[in-house]
């Protein structure tokens, strides 16, 4: 009986983390002109205005690129650091481990607000390159918890192999270290890139009208006004979101809880 | 040696060059500016002004009462998620599948789901719908713009975190304990009150200070389901940041919202533990 009532109850919960979803996909195929769920008939319409509205699909390509880009510049500076702090030992380790990670425990809007006042004075603000340093200084600790797992002692034998086997530092990164951390890399940048995409607290300080992140646009937009098209756009990121995830758990087997085999 | 030296910096150059450029020196500009003074001398009067000033109190004590009621929820609604996830299902594939429903939220912008609960939460929403057509009330109930509204999204967004947490914390705990205490002849509910409970304890505080730090720093939800009528701290950063521009009294905010979110997370030993993705 216990039992029946835990999984009711875990059923419920988990249909209730879902519905705000459904709901928005559901009223983004409404046929009428006002946002409604359920939705009275069913359409595309609000979609092909997306398309076909510029400005909306200018956001998702800043978006994007702003995503990719962050999680590019992120891994580059990321595995290198990782790579250090698991291979060597030296004074201040547990300082650089701890700067690294810091920006997992800062509110968003608090370092957002910090690059705006920092970049007022350094003449960098409301552009890519604003947008940009704010989320690879997010997004960081993202690819080091990921990765810094994956080096195992085991591998430091092999790569002491290679060496003594006349590799150079390089191709012992390449050859050997760097296939062993592939894994919690691709996931690492998988998080790092999500984690760009859906920020609103960090971009909302620097984009302008011109430049600006489709949930920042979304923000922004629902503050006055909603209609189907919102929740077209916004069904559109739940999608992505919904791809993004399955590939992870397909490729990587999703372990944010982690039960003993 | 040399070499590894060298190594060293060529590892670590670039990644502490870049924060110290873009964390540090943006951080330690706002802590500086806290402690200025509009005549640029050194004064304590931002922080004097958040300490003295009843509004800021009552935003404060708003923000505090949010969080802990959400924390709260989270805890006695999450907690039994997390229990179910671990010891519930044996198919392997249905937990995976329930594991992917819990994080997709996580994974989705807390505005596009804001919105959601903004749909279902209007007067003619689905819920007063639902309430009015069950007999349940007679007119519809305002969620929006109070602080029910703004608990019921912070509960929604927060609550995967704490699921993840405690799922964490009981798949730990060695079977064998319960096991044997139902060998001695404990009931289940003896095995999991005297055993399985305190030893899950650790993650439920954890996931519980984490929720806990993430709604005193919330700021896209409690502005899109308050509708501008539930003042919570990080709006008061926000209007000095982009339409009062006061750096100097922005700063202490922020400084004064940082300081209780690295409170919380310290108290909670957790440092690197999840924030986003997993």
């Amino acid at each position: 009986m216990a039992r029946f009532i835990l999984a009711a109850f875990s059923m419920l919960v988990l249909v209730y983390l879902l519905v705000p979803l459904v709901i928005i996909v559901g009223a983004s195929l409404t046929t009428s002109e006002f946002l409604t769920f359920p939705p009275q008939g069913l359409t595309l319409k609000w979609y092909e205005r997306v398309l076909a509205d510029r400005s909306y699909m200018a956001a998702f390509s800043i978006s994007t690129w702003l995503a990719l880009s962050a999680t590019v510049i992120a891994l580059l500076l990321a595995v290198p650091a990782t790579l250090a702090i698991a291979r060597f030992s030296f004074r201040g380790k547990g300082a650089v481990e701890a700067v690294l990670m810091s920006p997992l425990m800062m509110p968003y809007l608090v370092l957002g607000a910090a690059l705006l006042q920092y970049g007022s004075a350094i003449g960098l603000v409301r552009s890519f390159p604003a947008l940009m340093v704010g989320h690879v200084v997010i997004i960081v600790p993202f690819i080091v918890r990921s990765v810094l797992p994956q080096f195992s002692a085991d591998q430091k034998a092999l790569e002491e192999a290679s060496r003594d086997l006349g590799a150079g530092p390089f191709a012992t990164f390449f050859l050997v270290t760097l296939p062993q951390i592939r894994g919690g890399a691709i996931s690492g940048a998988i998080l790092a890139f999500i984690t760009s995409w859906i920020n609103v607290e960090l971009s909302i300080f620097n984009v302008t009208p011109a430049l600006t992140t489709i949930p920042v646009k979304l923000f922004n937009y629902i503050q006055y006004t909603v209609d189907p098209t919102i929740a077209a756009v916004s069904a559109i990121t739940i999608l992505v979101a919904a791809i993004l995830l399955i590939i992870i758990d397909a490729v990587f087997g999703l372990d944010v809880i982690q039960t003993k085999k | 040696m040399a070499a590894t030296r060298l190594s060293l910096f060529l590892l670590l150059f670039a990644p502490l060059a870049f924060f110290a450029a873009f964390f540090l020196a943006p951080m330690g500009v706002v802590l500086i500016s806290s402690l200025t003074s509009a005549q640029e001398t050194v004064t304590f009067a931002n922080y004097a002004r958040i300490l003295f000033d009843q509004y800021h109190w009552d935003v404060l004590w708003r923000t505090a009462r949010i969080s802990l009621l959400t924390t709260v929820i989270c805890m006695i609604v999450g907690y039994p998620l997390a229990y179910f996830l671990v010891h519930g299902v044996s198919s392997r594939t249905l937990r995976r599948t329930f594991i992917v429903l819990l994080v997709l939220p996580l994974f989705t912008s807390n505005i596009v789901r804001s919105f959601g609960w903004m749909v279902l939460l209007g007067r003619r929403g689905l819920v007063n719908e639902s309430l009015t057509g069950l007999g349940l009330i007679d007119s519809p109930f305002r969620f929006l713009g109070t602080e029910a509204g703004v608990i019921i999204g912070l509960v929604y967004i927060n609550m995967p975190f704490i699921v993840i947490a405690v799922g964490n914390a009981l798949a730990k705990i060695d079977r064998s304990y319960t096991d044997a205490s139902s060998d001695l002849g404990a009931s289940r509910f003896t095995s999991f009150w005297t055993i399985t409970f305190p030893l899950s304890l650790p993650g439920l505080t954890a996931g519980a200070l984490l929720v806990f730090a993430l709604s005193v720093g919330a700021y896209v939800t409690p502005a899109v389901l308050g509708g501008g009528q539930v003042t919570m701290f990080s709006m008061l950063i926000f209007q000095q940041y982009t339409s009062v521009f006061d750096f100097n009294y922005g700063g202490a905010l922020s400084i004064t919202l940082l300081l209780l979110t690295l409170a919380m997370v310290s108290l909670s030993g957790i440092v690197g533990k999840p924030r986003g993705g997993r």
